[in-house]
């Protein structure tokens, strides 16, 4: 029994020293890895449930006004604890322009080199519809 | 091992009340009487506001941050001038909340302006009057000012003051939203709208320059959705004011239009950076003529607020 009480004592522990990524230390965390020309413009905080059965995925939406002649930085973390692994989309109306996860593979960030000036809308989903908690970054590149 | 039992059930409920537990920040709102817009001047009681909650949110994240049109001065090659800022020596002035937030957002776009000419020295005291009017609308928690005030002492930290800057005006305005304060929130977002313009128009009428000219133009877009942020709380003598006076600057841009050049996006990875080029164009047509009459507006309504 003792063995068993420091085991979960031990596991509690970890989790204290882990400690959930899905706050704004992810925030913080993401925006020191941008890179030196990017300027950081705002963020995009998700977290959602899985999908449920018959349902489609959950998704956040965000309306974000984008300048003509920026080049902008779409990047994305996702916190550890959760499996659900995040994809940011920019859309123009229903039009998908850009995505960070194209061909079944994931990239951290995508740029986007703005030539209309117009409100965008930024969805943010999780793949395959898992849980999951990420911040969306979007910085300006000098 | 009852004992050992009893330790292991209070850790685990410990852990509990620690993991479901937020954050409590100071976020006291007592004493704030002297600017709450009444719900009797926002809409009979049960009745919903014109803008939802939600629409706001999207209306403001759709006005750009100060820093991108401050980053479009710079890039023009203008040399930064004094005399567009709004003088930190006013703040005594603003006696009203109603004032105190919307020089908040103005001196907020200025301290954009400021930080990328890496200006700062100056720098210090603009954070102090933006403290000064966060804490006369109790939301001063949202500024470190200790950690600001250390960053902009070294112009090495100026990645850091621009991060720490545009993320406590966002969690501030957050906050405002969540506490059922969107009226400061929608004054603040004003002033730095408000603020940003004049920056450009004046920069424009000393130094002309087409990507800032066409970017005065693309106020146009946000014009609308502001005004109906604003016109939710037009029951208020003082939020009618400033109605008819955005008004005015609204009535110079019905004749500036955008057009739209067709074209589709290409995706290509540039230095390892999956990069999307828009080939979709916007070109934006404005006179002469119209940016002084805009310019002229702007500043008219910006001495009302900052005098």
């Amino acid at each position: 029994m003792k063995k068993i009480v420091i085991i979960l004592l031990s596991l509690i522990v970890f989790v204290f020293v882990v400690k959930s990524q899905c706050n704004s230390s992810l925030v913080t965390i993401c925006s020191s890895g941008l890179a030196d020309n990017a300027m950081y413009l705002k963020e995009l905080k998700v977290r959602l449930k899985a999908k449920e059965t018959g349902k489609k995925a959950p998704v956040a939406r965000y309306s974000l006004m984008l300048n003509k002649g920026n080049h902008y930085r779409f990047s994305v973390c996702n916190a550890k604890e959760f499996s659900g692994k995040a994809i940011i989309q920019l859309y123009d109306k229903d039009r998908l322009l850009g995505s960070s996860y194209m061909a079944k593979k994931h990239y951290p960030a995508f740029d986007f080199i703005c030539k209309k000036t117009a409100v965008y809308k930024v969805l943010i989903s999780f793949e395959d519809g898992k849980s999951g908690c990420a911040v969306g970054i979007l910085s300006m590149i000098d | 091992m009852i004992r050992v039992t009893k330790i292991f059930l209070f850790t685990i409920m410990l852990s509990l009340v620690y993991s479901c537990g937020g954050s409590t920040e100071n976020t006291e709102t007592d004493g704030f009487d002297d600017f709450t817009v009444p719900d009797s001047v926002l809409a009979e009681e049960d009745e919903p506001l014109i803008v939802s909650e939600q629409a706001m949110e999207d209306i403001i994240s759709n006005i750009s941050s100060p820093v991108e049109m401050s980053s479009l001065i710079k890039e023009s090659g203008v040399q930064f001038n004094y005399k567009y800022l709004n003088s930190t020596d006013n703040i005594d002035n603003y006696n009203t909340g109603f004032i105190q937030a919307l020089n908040l957002g103005i001196l907020g776009a200025d301290l954009g302006y400021l930080n990328m000419y890496n200006k700062t020295g100056t720098v210090l005291s603009y954070i102090t009057s933006i403290k000064t009017l966060a804490d006369n609308l109790k939301v001063g928690q949202f500024f470190d000012f200790s950690m600001l005030k250390r960053l902009a002492t070294n112009s090495d930290n100026l990645d850091s003051l621009m991060y720490i800057s545009v993320s406590s005006f966002d969690q501030m305005d957050v906050f405002l939203r969540e506490n059922n304060r969107s009226d400061v929130s929608a004054l603040i977002v004003t002033g730095v709208w408000l603020e940003g313009l004049f920056l450009a128009t004046q920069v424009v009428s000393d130094s002309p320059n087409k990507e800032i000219t066409e970017r005065i133009g693309e106020q146009k877009l946000i014009l609308n959705d502001l005004l109906l942020i604003l016109n939710n709380y037009k029951r208020d003598k003082k939020f009618f004011d400033l109605i008819e006076r955005i008004n005015k600057i609204k009535a110079l841009f019905k004749d500036v239009s955008i057009t739209y050049e067709v074209g589709e996006p290409e995706a290509v990875e540039v230095n390892g950076v999956l990069t999307i080029i828009q080939n979709e164009t916007s070109v934006v047509n404005i006179t002469d003529e119209q940016i002084k009459a805009i310019t002229a507006e702007v500043e008219n309504v910006r001495n009302f607020i900052v005098k």
